[in-house]
């Protein structure tokens, strides 16, 4: 028998790059037909195997608009994860992430798994963000870094299991359903200031 | 229903059929009676419309325990004869021992019979198995069968019959052997014991019951012989079966196949018609034993009486049981500074006027000194809702006024089954025992594989009383009905349609008894968090009261939610890890629905009662704090904006869709448990992401949905959200937090939190870093793992009754620690009761009808605990009153002690 894990990731990013339509994608492709449907889009969960365990993953998505960013603390708040969307053709989206990413660096929870994401790779003929400057940046902030395209289901299934496989397995001695809060405690990454 | 159409397919074919029809009948016939009481109960409930305290939801279960209560006398019911199940639940301490390891399982077994098991939890398989002791030529001694726990049920492993809970699970491979090779063999002891004493006694001794001579096998070890009933045929086939370990894993014959049908399925599935077939002239003799001896209360029965029910003690009338438990006992130690008094005139007149709760005690151990039969009957109708009186007054009140001539009908209507349930007339029971005759599988009623009239257990019912009340009313609907005969049911089919006819409004009984092992615990938790002579009862209630009278103890609304929760989570951690609960609440819910089922137990006894404490305290809170205020006037100033300026770009709902949202939160407001409003507000939300996809296909995320929620909050105008929303997100589990219901929430909390700074946002289109900084806290409180507090932290209140000759009996509960001696107990109440003469009065314990002194350099809390240490639970009460006086003259208990 699988243990089920459930593990919260927050998605972050400006409005307009795609962040549910990565999710929508993501939750709704192919051959799983037992999802279990969600009220919306801004919540949607979706499980997938991973070495001897299965990961749930409770997708939280937040409000990109510069209004709603006194909010994402609540919402990033014990996740397991973090996806970061910026949109490969502007290159403010971009900007936008690194704020993320030190934010998250900041009051995020510890040892949260970054991934980037660099979403409408389909439009690389008016691309403003480099491939390298994201994978550089990834590099020194030691995060997951995948060019997307929702529109094309190009590289999403990878995200997610680029995240899978970041997530440490648990102890097998401890048989929790509350995965990811346990995820805190047992990754063992350096110490970090604690907000 | 598919079960009916198993049963009708498996039953013998000759007349079993008359016997569903009948039973179905008889079951509706309860049900109908129920129904009528549960109409006559709510219309006569004129609090019902002050729905602030009320639960929408409330109304269900409210009806529910009308249903359940007659049903609910205890596992110790009345009857004399013990089944299988009954024997099961009375020694689980005994059989079912989590706790126990590979080589200790080993060690106890291997000295013991063939048939002999053990329930325990393997480490290597992180299961529940049954160790089963195998006959001494299959090699290994011992055998584990894993039993699997699904959300709702428990199995054995490889097999397809699953059950509510572990006792019928077991019970049920006590009869058949399914995919056992043979059936489970109850120990002798506990098999040949005829009364509950006997199990009581066995179920006392506990594992070391294995080592003890009380587990003696007899000389012969095949189960004795039963005189044989009519059809041979079939009973040879059975014996077949029931001779344990005799056919182990050999292939069985047609003839034990045909055994293993009648005995297996079939019982899971009607164990109604395994009615016994023995008279059992002795078994109304067995139970009247040990209740003459409470009588004249001379002699101790030699082992203590078992447990009273929970819903016994509940009733307005309290059932005879209860009264057993008040014997004289001896006092704590560390009080016996005074003398005891003598109790036994004090017990020979109802005690004067002690604190309310005891009053009724004291009439009904009166009652059952004068006239059995009142207080049978009495036992036999519960008041609906449980509950002890005061309790029940405090929390619905229009419920507790209107119960008495809602139940009068019913409880006239079945007195006769009441009666034959004291025993006071065995030749109707017996009578109806007989009717089913021709399905009995056994003789013996000492007989550990008997089934008898708890085998009806085996479906979905409420409690194992329930089962016997609905014997009872089918036994007392045959002695109205002409006596139908097996053996002419056989002869004529067409006897059928008169009986259906006359009956068939009992089928309904039926669905009274789909009471899920859930819903039975929860009402078991919420019965015992009543129960002051329980440690659990002591420290809800004491806990409860305290909160609703101190109101200055919390510095905010924040600090009090979060005392609550943390309150919460340590009565559930303790819950799940004391003994109290009995039986252990392993044996009836699957694990990995144990914390979900205390979660929902906690909201009914601790959120129920202090819902309008909570709210009150939280209107006051923020109208103290500005914040309310603050909500109000940006509340009007984000409705006077337009979607768009709002940051919406989407359709909203209109005028009729933001009604029906109010609706929805107005019944969120009426519920108590986090849950269930949590639910609502998904509701909410559903019914927004409706209207915003208007069937466009399209999938909006947060983008577009928190703004829309900003705007229908708004549109909405309810303060009291606010509040609401504050009430869920501290007091939701925690482990929700994640889901979906933590999602909506906190999008919710935060469009709230938007509105309340629209006015700053505007100034600086960013919320103050204040807050900011009040989400950030609010997060980490709730998804750190902190160190959880104590019991200790919530156990140092004591209930302090005040007895004054002019004003009566009053209540305070107050903070007292453990190394806090009676004299400054006394000091504290001489200030809260605003005494004048402090040495005039002093501290009382009021345990068992006598009152002591206590004197100042005893522990109050000390004495508490020790009561609650006492194997048998017992009602006590910490009163303050004048040392000299007794108000009513009855008791005057201290002369001697001042005058010496």
């Amino acid at each position: 028998m699988m243990a089920i894990r459930e593990l919260k990731v927050c998605l972050l990013g400006d409005t307009g790059v795609g962040k549910s339509s990565i999710v929508c994608r993501f939750v709704q492709d192919h051959f799983d037909h037992n999802i279990s449907p969600t009220i919306g889009a801004s919540f949607m969960t979706k499980t997938v195997p991973c070495g001897n365990e299965l990961h749930k993953f409770l997708i939280w998505d937040t409000a990109g608009q510069e209004r709603f960013h006194s909010l994402a603390p609540m919402y990033y708040r014990g996740s397991a994860a973090a996806v970061i969307v910026y949109d490969i053709t502007k290159q403010d989206s971009f900007h936008t992430l690194k704020k993320w990413v030190k934010e998250l660096k900041e009051h995020g929870p510890e040892n949260i798994v970054m991934a980037i994401a660099g979403n409408k790779c389909d439009l690389s003929d008016i691309r403003e963000v480099p491939m390298k400057d994201a994978k550089e940046y990834a590099e020194s902030i030691g995060a997951i870094v995948v060019e997307t395209s929702a529109k094309n289901a190009v590289n999403i299934e990878e995200l997610f299991q680029g995240i899978s496989r970041q997530i440490p397995p648990l102890d097998p001695h401890e048989n929790g359903n509350n995965g990811a809060i346990k995820l805190g405690k047992q990754t063992s990454q350096t110490g970090r200031r604690c907000c | 229903m598919s079960s009916l159409t198993m049963e009708a397919r498996c039953l013998d074919k000759r007349g079993s059929f008359f016997k569903l029809i009948d039973t179905i009948a008889s079951e509706i016939g309860e049900l109908k009676q129920e129904m009528v009481q549960t109409d006559l109960a709510l219309e006569d409930e004129p609090g019902g419309l002050q729905s602030l305290v009320k639960d929408m939801d409330n109304v269900s279960p409210e009806k529910k325990d009308v249903k359940g209560c007659p049903r609910d006398s205890g596992y110790d019911s009345l009857s004399n004869k013990l089944s299988v199940l009954d024997k099961l639940l009375h020694t689980h301490p005994v059989w079912l021992q989590l706790g126990l390891n590979d080589a200790e399982a080993v060690e106890i077994l291997q000295t013991q019979p063939p048939g002999i098991f053990l329930v325990r939890k393997s480490a290597r398989l992180q299961k529940k198995v049954i160790s089963l002791r195998l006959p001494g030529e299959c090699g290994s001694c011992l055998k584990e069968f894993a039993i699997k726990e699904s959300t709702y049920t428990f199995s054995l492993e490889g097999s397809g019959i699953s059950f509510a809970d572990l006792f019928r699970l077991i019970a049920f491979y006590c009869i058949s052997r399914d995919v056992l090779p043979f059936t489970l063999k109850l120990p002798h002891a506990i098999a040949a014991a005829k009364t509950e004493a006997e199990l009581e006694e066995i179920a006392q001794l506990g594992l070391s019951f294995w080592s003890s001579p009380a587990n003696s096998n007899p000389p012969n070890p095949s189960p004795p012989r039963r005189p044989a009933p009519a059809d041979s045929a079939r009973k040879d086939a059975r014996q077949l079966c029931l001779i344990n370990g005799v056919h182990a894993i050999r292939t069985r014959t047609p003839s034990e196949l045909e055994c293993s049908q009648t005995n297996g399925a079939l019982c899971f599935i009607n164990p109604l018609f395994l009615k016994v077939h023995s008279q059992d002239v002795s078994g109304s003799l067995k139970r009247q034993s040990p209740r003459a001896q409470d009588a004249n209360g001379t002699e101790r029965p030699r082992s203590p009486p078992p447990r009273p029910p929970p819903p016994a003690i509940n009733s307005s009338l309290t059932s005879p049981q209860l009264s057993r438990t008040i014997k004289p006992a001896s006092m704590p130690a560390p009080v016996s500074q005074k003398q005891q008094r003598d109790s036994g005139a004090l017990r020979s007149k109802p005690a004067p006027v002690p604190p309310p709760r005891l009053k009724k005690q004291a009439v009904c151990s009166e009652a059952e000194g004068s006239g059995k039969p009142a207080a049978a009957a009495a036992a036999a109708a519960p008041r609906p809702g449980g509950g002890s009186p005061s309790a029940r007054a405090s929390e619905a009140p229009g419920a507790a006024g209107a119960a008495p001539p809602a139940q009068d009908p019913a409880a006239s209507k079945k007195s006769p089954a009441a009666a034959a349930a004291n025993g006071e007339s065995p030749a109707q029971w017996d009578g109806g025992r007989q009717r089913l005759s021709d399905m009995s599988i056994s003789t013996s009623s000492s007989d550990s594989l008997d089934f008898d009239r708890s085998m009806p257990l085996f479906g979905y019912e409420g409690d194992t009383n329930s089962s016997l009340e609905d014997f009872e009313g089918e036994s007392d609907q045959e002695s109205m009905a002409p006596p139908l005969k097996p053996k002419k049911k056989r002869n004529s089919s067409f006897v059928l349609p008169k009986i259906v006819k006359s009956q068939l409004r009992k089928v309904s009984g039926v669905f009274s008894s789909f009471m899920t092992p859930e819903k039975r615990m929860i009402k078991k938790i919420a019965e015992m968090s009543r129960d002051k002579r329980t440690y659990f009862g002591c420290l809800v209630q004491d806990y409860v009261s305290f909160l609703q009278e101190n109101k200055e103890c919390h510095v905010s609304s924040t600090d009090m939610l979060q005392t609550i929760r943390q309150f919460m989570t340590q009565v559930k951690n303790y819950l799940s890890q004391s003994s109290e609960l009995d039986p252990p609440i392993e044996s009836l819910i699957p694990e990995d629905q144990i914390d979900v089922v205390l979660e929902k137990a906690m909201h009914k006894c601790i959120l129920k009662p202090l819902k309008g404490h909570i709210e009150a305290m939280l209107k006051e809170f923020h109208t103290a704090d500005g914040s309310w205020k603050q909500l109000k006037e940006n509340l009007q100033l984000v409705r006077q904006r337009n979607p768009q300026e709002l940051g919406v770009f989407v359709p909203t709902p209109d005028f009729v869709d933001v009604e029906k949202i109010k609706v929805k939160f107005m019944s969120m407001q009426k519920m108590y448990s986090p849950e269930k409003k949590v639910m609502l507000l998904l509701r909410v939300c559903k019914l927004i992401y409706t209207v915003m996809e208007n069937n466009s296909g399209r999938l909006y995320g947060a983008d577009d949905f928190l703004p829309v929620l900003t705007y229908v909050l708004a549109q909405c105008d309810m303060l009291e959200l606010d509040t609401e929303i504050e009430y869920m997100m501290e007091l939701l589990d925690p482990s929700l937090l994640h889901g979906e219901g933590g999602y909506y929430l906190t999008s919710a909390y935060g469009a709230l939190s938007l509105i309340k700074n629209f006015q700053e946002e505007q100034a600086a289109r960013l919320l103050s870093s204040e807050a900011r900084d009040t989400l950030r806290q609010w997060h980490k409180r709730r998804t750190t793992n902190r160190t959880i507090p104590s019991v200790d932290d919530f156990q140092n209140y004591l209930r302090v009754a005040f007895q004054e000759v002019n004003s009566g009996c009053t209540g305070k509960t107050l903070l007292v620690r453990p190394y806090i001696t009676t004299e400054d107990v006394c000091q504290l109440c001489a200030e809260k009761f605003k005494v004048d003469n402090p040495e005039e009065y002093s501290l009382f314990l009021f345990v068992d009808d006598t009152w002591q002194q206590l004197t100042e350099d005893t522990y109050p809390q000390k004495i508490k605990a020790e009561l609650h240490s006492r194997p048998q639970p017992q009602v006590f009460h910490f009163v303050y009153k004048r040392i000299n006086s007794d108000p009513y003259g009855a008791i005057f208990q201290n002369n001697d002690d001042s005058a010496s």
